[in-house]
């Protein structure tokens, strides 16, 4: 495996590229205690992403399953020449989430999203390991116009296409794909997470 | 309605977030296969939307680990590729994937993250406007999106939020009306009618978005067309009519 080109920027708090990026090598040729290691390291934000997107427990939890079978078995496919590991395994559980989301609408299976249980905020913030990096994101997030906000948080929380937020937001769909990269540039600037 | 298709580069921020439907994305890979730029610049945006899944962190159930273990002892692992090809797992998630037998019921707490997002950013006092209102909407927790025809022409789109009592209703491809008229949405439930709000003219050919609050458990929601000096109460059938 080829080290990144060059040194990583803005690393969260508690996680290390080249220490992800070994442990996935160790998991491509099987190695379970790698896989429950990297587990450790990934799982919150996976697991938050998923159920973000997805809402219906059960269903969190069956596609968080999936997205780390997923990463099990993909893991040799990891090449950090082109990205962190942290971004690989998000793109797959983000992906898979908003994936399963949307089969699940063609299907019409709306009473199970519905029958999500509410929510005790103060309680999922308490239990946030990487405060510092949420905040960090937030105030990132707040350098961003609103309509790139909105087209970027409504995109990656709430699962939507660029399409739904252009409609729901009643703004053209080609101004909402602008604004989510011109967002996402910005984001990304802030934030040091680009290379 | 024509719907104009953006250059494909400009996509690649909602191909970053997972914002394209699969047409859109199957096109922007095509795109991207050729485009080298393109490919460098969905990287660098990935490396800023897992941060934003950073943010999202919560802890999983336990039991989560003990049941992937059991799961990677039975799943073969690909091999590495030898030739160049796509590095994220493009892969289908296989027909009738197993379902987790968690016993965690109403334990389990849901997305927090997209309100905390949307709610917190907003302007420091006053009233909220209305896209945020809107974005309240679409990020709620228990948010469903409802999708239906219109009799008379066209789609609506609603995302509601019991919990909160609201909805975001959308429309595209409305028959259009003379100006005598407009379309007029309208929450019925055990009762009178309660108007819900006028739709806006259209542009773009996509009508609203409107926000309607006070829903009820039990109500459902209704579209007619009215005359434009307004009612109180539907004066025509319904050319829409929802079970919310």
């Amino acid at each position: 495996m080829s080290p990144p080109r060059s040194p990583w920027t803005g690393t969260p708090p508690g996680t290390d590229h080249a220490d992800l990026a070994a442990l996935l090598a160790r998991v491509a040729v099987g190695d379970q205690a790698a896989f429950d290691a990297m587990y450790d390291r990934v799982a919150a934000p996976v697991f938050g992403t998923v159920r973000n997107v997805v809402r219906d427990p059960g269903l969190t939890e069956e596609v968080t399953q999936e997205v780390f079978v997923e990463v099990w078995r993909a893991a040799s496919r990891f090449d950090a020449s082109k990205g962190s590991p942290m971004a690989w395994v998000a793109t797959i559980a983000h992906r898979r989430a908003v994936d399963r989301v949307r089969s699940e609408q063609r299907s019409a299976d709306r009473d199970r999203r519905a029958a999500s249980p509410m929510i005790a905020y103060d309680e999922v913030a308490e239990t946030v390991a990487d405060n510092l990096d949420r905040e960090r994101v937030r105030r990132c997030l707040g350098t961003l116009t609103d309509l790139q906000r909105e087209a970027v948080t409504l995109a990656y929380y709430g699962g939507y296409t660029y399409r739904e937020v252009a409609g729901l937001l009643g703004v053209p769909a080609g101004t909402v794909s602008t604004r989510m990269r011109d967002g996402l540039i910005r984001l990304r600037d802030c934030l040091g997470a680009g290379r | 309605m024509r719907i104009r298709r953006p250059e494909p580069h400009t996509l690649a921020g909602a191909y970053a977030l997972d914002a394209l439907d699969a047409p859109d994305r199957a096109r922007f890979e095509r795109h991207a296969a050729r485009c080298q730029e393109c490919t460098g610049e969905v990287a660098s945006l990935r490396e800023a939307t897992a941060r934003l899944a950073g943010a999202a962190a919560a802890p999983p159930p336990a039991a989560l680990k003990e049941a992937l273990r059991a799961e990677t002892a039975r799943t073969r692992q690909l091999p590495p590729l030898t030739r160049d090809s796509p590095a994220t797992g493009r892969t289908r998630p296989r027909p009738g994937a197993r379902r987790l037998a968690l016993a965690l019921g109403g334990a389990a707490a849901v997305a927090a993250v997209t309100v905390w997002v949307t709610a917190s950013l907003g302007p420091p006092a006053g009233q909220p406007s209305a896209s945020q209102e809107i974005a309240a909407v679409l990020t709620a927790p228990d948010a469903v999106k409802l999708t239906a025809q219109v009799r008379t022409g066209g789609t609506a789109t609603i995302v509601m939020s019991p919990h909160d009592g609201m909805l975001v209703f959308a429309a595209a491809g409305l028959r259009r009306l003379s100006a005598a008229q407009h379309y007029e949405l309208w929450l019925i439930g055990p009762g009178r009618d309660r108007p819900a709000g006028r739709l806006p003219l259209p542009s773009h050919g996509m009508t609203g978005p409107v926000v309607a609050s006070g829903l009820r458990s039990g109500d459902r929601l209704g579209l007619t067309v009215e005359p434009a000096t307004g009612t109180g109460r539907p004066t025509t059938p319904m050319i829409l009519e929802l079970t919310l």
